[in-house]
């Protein structure tokens, strides 16, 4: 019993250690990121990061905004405070949850694909193919898809972010009596700009984190179509949880 | 010149490889032959240092494949072309981009040259059609094609085989085996090839070795292969159907 925890905890400082091994070899190929042959890469996991995750967030954004206007609405009617509405969904959005929902949903979405095409290629032999080419499978495969994410997740949450407080406008507006105008001037009355910047670099970690995880699940899936099917599940699995626990820490850091 | 020096491999309990020992010569077809499990594939592997040996070395021309590093180990594998067993093309790239991948990664040759280099070599694996088709659009043979293609593109001195022909039929296996005796022909490159199928050994071996239970159990020319008294070389041969001991001859 002992013996199976330690090798299970022995197991996971392993692993992390590989994981933020490739991740420093990958931040270390960020320059090459800028020439010629992986530029096309690098706009291409852009395009899939942020792009077409644009529908799905969309509707969360929309929808988290809305159910969190309706509760603290309804609660602040009671004592005739529904006015506060815009700074309540602004404040919660910016700071927590824009990023972190824009994180699960791109750790589900993206990082699971990520794992899946990572983990093909490692049980094709076409990782394998890659190193007898002398092609750098960091730089070729996670160096552009942790670029796309450093870039995309701050775009993408500032999307979210904006959605949601639309969405919370639309409840204030049609089921609370709080009018569009009131509910922004509140709204950007009291969240600051801290906020948005904490939010955003929430999202630049959740992205790194995401890239990083969905990669190494990837490069390490063995057994065929099984061995990808765990890489994938794995890397949603660890991506929330990592994604959880970062964003109380940096919340803790920053709002003491 | 590629020398196995007392290389031993095991993967958990099972020993793959016991104390080998072997020389491949520059410009000959070297094929390794085996039951499945024997060990044949994980040879092909540690000469490109996709695996390490637990013990021994692994020597290529005058460097230790297994213990170089970094540029080293590029500048030993750029020596090397590998037709993988199920081709390992890049799925989300079209034929003319796979072939043409480790021109464009590793040199500064314009688009217009890899594009015509590519083209060259898709002629010669008789697929200059195929420049904009998809993997998954192709055969079998066609993709092992594609593989041998981009094995070549960057005209390397040794090509490693594994299981040109398994999967194929008899009429794409042979066309295979022709290609990879043309290359050693016309290009003079080595050939380390690795198959159960002994007609195609035959065919296109200078020397043949018998890999059994981690050990080399027999090593010699096709014409002296097919006479050998080894019992586990002959029970090989019977179960293909290749039972002549004095008469058999090479052919393609």
């Amino acid at each position: 019993m002992i013996q199976t925890i330690g090798r299970n905890v022995l197991l996971v400082f392993r692993n992390t250690g590989i994981a933020m091994f490739m991740l420093l070899e990958a931040f270390r190929d960020i320059p090459f990121m800028f020439t010629k042959r992986h530029r096309h890469d690098v706009l291409h996991q852009q395009f899939l990061t942020g792009i077409k995750s644009l529908g799905v967030i969309t509707v969360v954004a929309l929808f988290t905004g809305m159910i969190l206007a309706l509760q603290t609405g309804l609660e602040l009617r009671r004592y005739g405070q529904e006015v506060y509405i815009g700074s309540a969904v602004s404040v919660v959005m910016l700071r927590e949850m824009g990023p972190f929902m824009t994180g699960l949903i791109i750790a589900a979405s993206v990082g699971s694909a990520i794992a899946a095409q990572i983990g093909t290629m490692t049980v094709s032999e076409e990782i394998a193919a890659l190193d007898v080419m002398s092609i750098r499978p960091v730089r070729y495969l996670v160096t552009p898809r942790l670029v796309a994410m450093i870039t995309m997740m701050p775009l993408v949450t500032f999307y979210t972010n904006v959605i949601g407080i639309i969405g919370g406008g639309i409840v204030g507006q049609t089921q609370l009596g709080v009018s569009f105008t009131a509910y922004i001037d509140n709204a950007t009355q009291y969240a600051e700009n801290k906020d948005l910047y904490v939010g955003l670099f929430k999202s630049i970690l959740f992205g790194i984190i995401i890239a990083t995880v969905a990669c190494h699940q990837g490069f390490f899936a063995s057994q065929g179509a099984v061995g990808v099917g765990r890489a994938t599940r794995r890397t949603v699995v660890i991506s929330f949880l990592t994604i959880l626990t970062v964003g109380y820490m940096i919340t803790r850091l920053f709002y003491q | 010149m590629i020398r196995f020096e007392k290389v031993s491999k095991r993967f958990g309990n099972a020993v793959i490889l016991d104390d080998i020992d072997y020389e491949i010569q520059d410009g000959e077809t070297f094929v390794i032959v085996g039951a499945s499990g024997a060990g044949k594939s994980v040879s092909l592997k540690h000469m490109v240092r996709l695996l390490t040996p637990d013990s021994g070395r692994v020597i290529v021309g005058d460097d230790c494949i297994n213990e170089a590093r970094g540029n080293k180990l590029d500048e030993i594998r750029n020596r090397f072309g590998y037709l993988f067993q199920g081709a390992a093309l890049m799925q989300w790239l079209n034929v003319g981009d796979n072939v043409g991948l480790p021109l464009r990664m590793k040199t500064k040759l314009s688009d217009e040259e890899i594009d015509q280099r590519v083209l060259e070599k898709l002629e010669m694996v008789n697929l200059g059609d195929a420049f904009a088709k998809h993997p998954s659009e192709l055969s079998g043979g066609m993709r092992k094609r594609v593989g041998l293609a981009r094995a070549i593109v960057t005209d390397p001195e040794i090509i490693l085989y594994d299981e040109p022909t398994s999967g194929l039929d008899p009429v794409t296996s042979r066309t295979i085996d022709r290609l990879i005796d043309r290359l050693r022909v016309e290009l003079g490159v080595t050939s380390v090839v690795v198959t159960h199928d002994l007609h195609s050994a035959l065919a296109i071996g200078t020397r043949i070795a018998m890999l059994y239970e981690g050990k080399i159990v027999e090593l010699s020319t096709p014409e002296k292969f097919v006479k050998s008294e080894n019992e586990v070389v002959r029970s090989f041969l019977e179960a293909q159907y290749i039972t002549t001991r004095g008469d058999w001859e090479k052919g393609m």
